[in-house]
């Protein structure tokens, strides 16, 4: 139902229409700005990526694909992809060695998940393998890339990648299709 | 990669994970696989459902309208200069044709300005078009830990190069990125920038590119940057 409307408020933003953007973002103001608080867990930095991310659609709007995902995944992915930027250089300004600070992996996918709230997303990841859960725990929420998860994790690389690969499917199969609760 | 690796890697490229490299790939392969694009979409629901997950919270009100004005083509300054006429009617008059011509002069120095900005971009376009168009130029790919797309193309005989770059995050309010060209354990400064959205970066650097063998770029304080790197740097490509 939401998703053709959705398309013609990006259709409009794309043009320069400014109240399709407004429209864009009394929508999603709320669920961007929540994504980038659980991921930076600051809410001074959270204002700026939200921003950022709707600068991002205001000039990006024309390079939406809908064979590669409905509005919301993509306004949500640009959201996500902002976010791990935004938390990525804070550990390199406060010069953090990504491998060495904390030692324990599970700690971390532990502290990653701490922005879960909502029980359908808990539930669905509960019934992942841990390895899986690990992977993408530290890839969505804590911002990881997929070789410091290597590292952490101590093991190679297209393991990592096939246990975000399985355990997406799995989640897919668990979330089933997008649900009518909070966006 | 072949079409199963690229296939593999899909999942860590929609969870923004997977190295600059990789993405590269994944996102030429997607341009003709309506297969991986079916997977990606399937993909992309889910981390919007991760994305779904998190505690919510608003924002604070103010953000709409700074967001809004962002967006705004320049407010145009209604200060109209007064003249002292003593009839009101042509006070008036003169109020009104000082505040168009003021609001046109405005406008005028606005469109001079980014015709000259235009013009100065047009210009380093154009040397690495002449760049690309050298037999002897050579390109190297920078990655490292942050997603962008950043390639530095140099033409060793003409000693002429640029660093090309687009899709690079803002590095915060008060830092720059800078550019260095790495000669042993030397590194020198090729310049500062700072990402402008949804347009491409071009840093133009003339050196004798023999004497080094790396390009970095580094997240340092701004306007102005550093004489040496003071972070690990976030990009490095050989040359």
């Amino acid at each position: 139902m939401r998703t053709p409307d959705e398309q013609s408020l990006l259709a409009r933003t794309a043009r320069g229409d400014t109240r399709a953007f407004e429209a864009l973002y009394d929508l999603y103001n709320r669920s961007i700005y929540s994504l980038a608080v659980g991921i930076l867990g600051d809410r001074e930095t959270a204002q700026e990526v939200t921003q950022e991310v709707f600068l991002g659609i205001w000039r990006g709007a024309h390079d939406f694909d809908p064979r590669r995902g409905d509005p919301r995944a993509w306004i949500l992915s640009l959201a996500h992809h902002k976010s791990v930027d935004a938390v990525r250089r804070r550990r390199l300004r406060t010069a953090e060695p990504l491998n060495e600070t904390m030692t324990d992996p599970t700690d971390v996918a532990g502290q990653a998940l701490r922005a879960v709230e909502s029980a359908r997303v808990r539930d669905a990841l509960s019934t992942l393998s841990e390895g899986q859960r690990e992977a993408i725990a530290l890839a969505y929420y804590g911002g990881y890339t997929q070789q410091q998860i290597a590292e952490r994790l101590g093991v190679p690389l297209g393991t990592v990648k096939t246990r975000m690969r399985d355990g997406m499917l799995r989640l897919r199969g668990q979330l089933g299709s997008v649900a009518e609760t909070d966006r | 990669m072949t079409h199963d690796e690229l296939r593999e890697s899909l999942a860590a490229y929609a969870l923004n994970a997977a190295s600059p490299e990789d993405a590269r790939e994944v996102e030429a392969h997607l341009e003709t696989c309506e297969e991986c694009q079916r997977d990606l979409k399937v993909l992309r629901e889910v981390t919007a459902d991760l994305a779904s997950g998190v505690g919510m919270v608003n924002p604070p009100a103010a953000l709409r309208a700074r967001v809004l004005s962002a967006i705004q083509p320049q407010a145009r300054p209604a200060i109209p200069r007064a003249g002292t006429l003593g009839l009101a009617l042509a006070a008036a008059l003169a109020l009104i044709l000082a505040g168009i011509s003021f609001s046109l002069n405005q406008r005028l120095a606005a469109v001079n300005q980014r015709l000259v900005a235009l013009n100065d971009r047009l210009a380093t376009q154009e040397q690495v078009l002449v760049l690309l168009a050298s037999p002897t130029t050579k390109t190297a790919a920078l990655s490292g830990s942050v997603q962008a797309k950043v390639r530095f193309v140099y033409d060793p005989e003409r000693k002429q190069g640029a660093l090309v770059v687009s899709d690079l995050g803002d590095p915060g309010a008060e830092f720059v990125y800078q550019l260095w060209l790495i000669a042993g354990q030397e590194p020198q400064s090729a310049g500062v920038f700072r990402p402008v959205l949804g347009r491409p970066i071009i840093v133009p650097v003339a050196a004798d590119f023999g004497r080094y063998q790396a390009v970095a770029i580094s997240v340092e304080r701004g306007p102005s940057g550093s004489p040496r790197p003071t972070t690990k740097p976030i990009l490095v490509g050989t040359i």
